[in-house]
């Protein structure tokens, strides 16, 4: 019987495994992908992004996806058909391997979304049972731990720091970023550098980055970047199951005995402890929960108030770009342009919060970078022409070869609060299995019109900057279509268990030793990517932990 | 999911790849019309896309064979190309009575214009322009984008390290 068992290796569910195994108590960790460790990594575009290495296939693990649509019509796809993946890596370290390492905290106002913006019609807007205050002190561990790097600057919505710098200076920036704060000087908006989960130098016994040029997306080979298996895990004594898939929840009526896993020839195991951690991501966190119901919780455990899979939210907004022209640039400005592996690192928050007809509205964060440098990909982009037609031949080889070699592409990123809403859920679809016979989740998707809007707004300012930089061919597209990437809700945590899954300190409302520390927990997504905040909580959630441990 | 050390395309894998190397009948009113070799189409085809491909060396025909017995590409996928290798064949019998290998390259492109202009048309001529883009400019670890040619031709700088092995 271990002390604690947890299920999921990546942030939400690592640094429980790195602070109670360090405090002495017995951890393991289940974990469905392989261990792959700094020496397996490589920038091979082929594997990582053409043929999803680190993904499961779809043909054996799938979503059926829902949508509704403005006019409330319902559009159903099947995952495997559309190719539409939600699965984000599955490794140890999870898709915090993956990640670009952007880090953000959430604001205090994201904290009391509900009491200081007001309702909005059709969502489900609520305060937090915490405040910024409480979490701040682990959003700074987060930093020392996991490693931040940056620059602290003052902005209008600068978060209350309880230090006055990062632990490590911000990384080295491409040139360009010097256009792009011109432009916001003359605009005056307020540039700012972004903090990024990343070692400049060799620290906390890692190495540096060495500027790969290929970062998001892929794994890192010196281990700068702050994935949960290089900054905790492999600094741990947690034992790692890997290739364990985990499909089933035991519990008697207050308590989860056991969890039930299959290895990878098929073999179902047991796993007893006194503590349950879920950390599989939100939609896998849900399902599971689902998937597992019995005579005392006939609706799937934790579930008696048919909370579980409601309000699920993703990270609003969209994307949009501009092209640079070598033949609008002098010599050295191409050359500037061109550099490779320095960072872009600039984002605008000024319109965290705006005023539209008298009345406060939360608005979000805007993320500027480099088109990635996956150059199959780019080379594919140009496959259509202008007016939509497919090219091939000399004029395709002409294309691609001015393209990519005389301009390059600067995009940016929005991100506003998805609101949550009662159409936005995961449900289980008990007719349809995937390859270990478990029922599949369903990913039922609605995006407010309210996101839309707030994302326009952001949009339009972002394609300001661009264009006095002089880039080109600008253009931005908003929707609603949820980035897989980044997902939350599902198990939110409050203090009325009518409303919510989890508690304050997200243990499960009905069950006594049942804790969720992936995204599950957030009943408002804050207009950032929210790794930083999900490290935070799960660093807090830990504390609690062995307060709770240490008194048995 | 196979992962081979060193991995280049060999003669074992291309008798191994019967998918696309055992002939394929073409009927032209339900009378057997003739016999051909999909990698013989695609090859060819591969030419009329994206000709450069060939002039560097991407090895773009042989890149299909992994493709065909790769581990993550879906059993719909494979079957589209062997389907889309049967309708061209059939377009170009209908067309002018002949299979594709066997048309001036003048038809072969006005032959492409057509079905591009119809949804599987356009989706195959995609598909074979994906993989030889890939062919093109993936790492030379997969027996393919030969001495970095492909790299070389649009100035790129592959990110490191490079793969040890390829992933099949
Ligand atoms: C390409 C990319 C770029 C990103 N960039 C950023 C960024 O710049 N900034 C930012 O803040 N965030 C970013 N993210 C998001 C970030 O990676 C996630 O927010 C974070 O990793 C989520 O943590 P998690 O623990 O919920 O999930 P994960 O880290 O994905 O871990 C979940 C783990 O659970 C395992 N698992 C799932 N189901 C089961 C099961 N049934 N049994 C056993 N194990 C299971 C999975 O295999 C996985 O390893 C990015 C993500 C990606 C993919
Ligand atoms: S070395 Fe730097 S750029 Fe490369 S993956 Fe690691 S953190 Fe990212």
């Amino acid at each position: 019987m271990y002390d604690v068992c947890i299920v999921g290796s990546g942030a939400g569910g690592a640094p429980v495994a790195y602070e109670l195994s360090n405090a002495g108590f017995s951890v393991v960790v289940l974990e469905k992908g392989k261990y792959y460790k700094e020496e397996d990594f490589s920038k091979d575009e082929l594997a990582i992004s053409r043929r999803d290495m680190y993904s499961p296939k779809l043909e054996d693990e799938y979503h059926i996806i829902k949508e509704r649509t403005q006019d409330g019509s319902i559009e159903v796809y099947d995952g495997r058909e559309y190719s539409w993946s939600f699965w984000n890596g599955s490794m140890v370290g999870g898709s915090s391997n993956l990640m670009s390492g952007y880090f953000y905290r959430l604001k205090p106002n994201d904290f009391r979304l509900k009491s200081t913006y007001g309702e909005i019609k059709g969502a489900n807007v609520v305060d937090w049972p915490i405040s910024y205050e409480e979490l701040e002190p682990f959003y700074t561990k987060v930093e020392d731990v996991i490693g931040v790097s940056g620059e602290v600057k003052a902005h209008s919505f600068l978060e209350p720091r309880s230090t006055s710098k990062f632990p490590y200076t911000a990384l080295q920036e491409n040139g360009v970023t010097k256009w792009f704060d011109k432009a916001c000087n003359e605009l005056k908006f307020e540039s700012i550098p972004i903090p990024r989960a990343i070692l400049p130098i060799d620290a906390l016994k890692r190495g540096a980055c060495s500027y790969s040029n290929f970062c998001g997306s892929y794994p890192c080979a010196t281990g700068a970047k702050g994935s949960s298996r290089a900054a905790l895990l492999q600094k741990c004594k947690a034992k790692i199951i890997t290739e364990a898939f985990v499909y089933q929840l035991i519990s008697d009526k207050s308590k989860i005995t056991q969890v039930k896993y299959f290895d990878s020839s098929g073999k179902s195991h047991t796993i007893k402890a006194k503590i349950f951690i879920l950390a599989a991501q939100p939609i896998e966190t849900s399902r599971l929960l689902l998937n597992s119901k019995n005579s005392f919780f006939p609706n799937g455990l934790a579930n008696n108030n048919n909370q579980v899979g409601k309000n699920l939210i993703f990270s609003a907004g969209g994307t949009g770009k501009g092209r640079f022209y070598f033949e609008n640039l002098s010599k050295n400005e191409q050359e500037t342009l061109m550099q490779r592996g320095l960072f872009f690192n600039r984002s605008l928050q000024q319109w965290y919060e705006f005023e539209a007809e008298g009345k406060k509205y939360k608005g979000g964060t805007i993320d500027f970078l480099f088109e990635h440098s996956n150059i199959i990909s780019r080379a594919m982009r140009e496959i259509y022409d202008d007016k939509g037609n497919i090219t091939w031949g000399r004029d395709l080889e002409r294309k691609i070869k001015k393209t990519l070699t005389t301009s390059r592409v600067l995009t940016f990123e929005v991100f506003n609060d998805w609101l949550p809403t009662n159409e936005c859920f995961v449900s289980v679809d008990e007719s349809k299995k995937d390859k270990y016979g478990v029922n599949v989740g369903v990913i039922n998707l609605y995006g407010h019109p309210h996101d839309l809007k707030v994302g326009e707004f952001l949009a339009k300012k972002a394609t300001e900057v661009l264009e006095k930089m002089g880039a080109k061919e600008i253009s931005m597209s908003i929707s609603s279509s949820p980035p897989p990437n980044l997902v939350a809700g599902g198990c939110r945590f409050g203090e009325n268990p009518k409303t919510s899954v989890l508690d304050k300190n997200c243990k499960s409302h009905e069950l006594e030793n049942l804790y969720i520390t992936d995204a599950s927990f957030m009943p408002t997504g804050g207009s950032v990517p929210y790794t930083w905040t999900i490290y935070a909580n799960s660093f807090r959630v830990a504390k609690h932990l062995l307060g709770v441990m240490m008194e048995a | 999911m196979i992962e081979l050390k060193n991995y280049a395309i060999s003669r074992r894998l291309l008798l191994k790849s019967g998918f696309l190397t055992i002939a394929l009948s073409i009927f032209s009113r339900g009378e057997l019309f003739a016999e051909v070799v999909p990698l013989e189409t695609i090859a060819l085809l591969q030419e009329d896309l994206f000709p450069l491909a060939k002039e560097l060396e991407s090895r773009s025909d042989l890149y299909m064979l992994i493709i065909l017995s790769h581990s993550k590409i879906a059993k719909k996928d494979k079957k589209f190309i062997r389907n889309g290798v049967k309708w061209l064949n059939e377009e170009a019998l209908s067309e002018y009575k002949k299979i594709y290998t066997k048309l001036s390259s003048k038809q072969r492109q006005s032959l492409l214009q057509k079905i591009s202009k119809e949804r599987w048309g356009e989706h195959f001529i995609y598909t074979i322009l994906q993989y030889t883009l890939e062919s093109l400019l993936g790492d030379p670890i997969y027996g393919i984008n030969k001495n970095q040619k492909g790299w070389e031709w649009l100035e790129h700088k592959s990110g490191y390290p490079r793969p040890k092995s390829a992933f099949l």
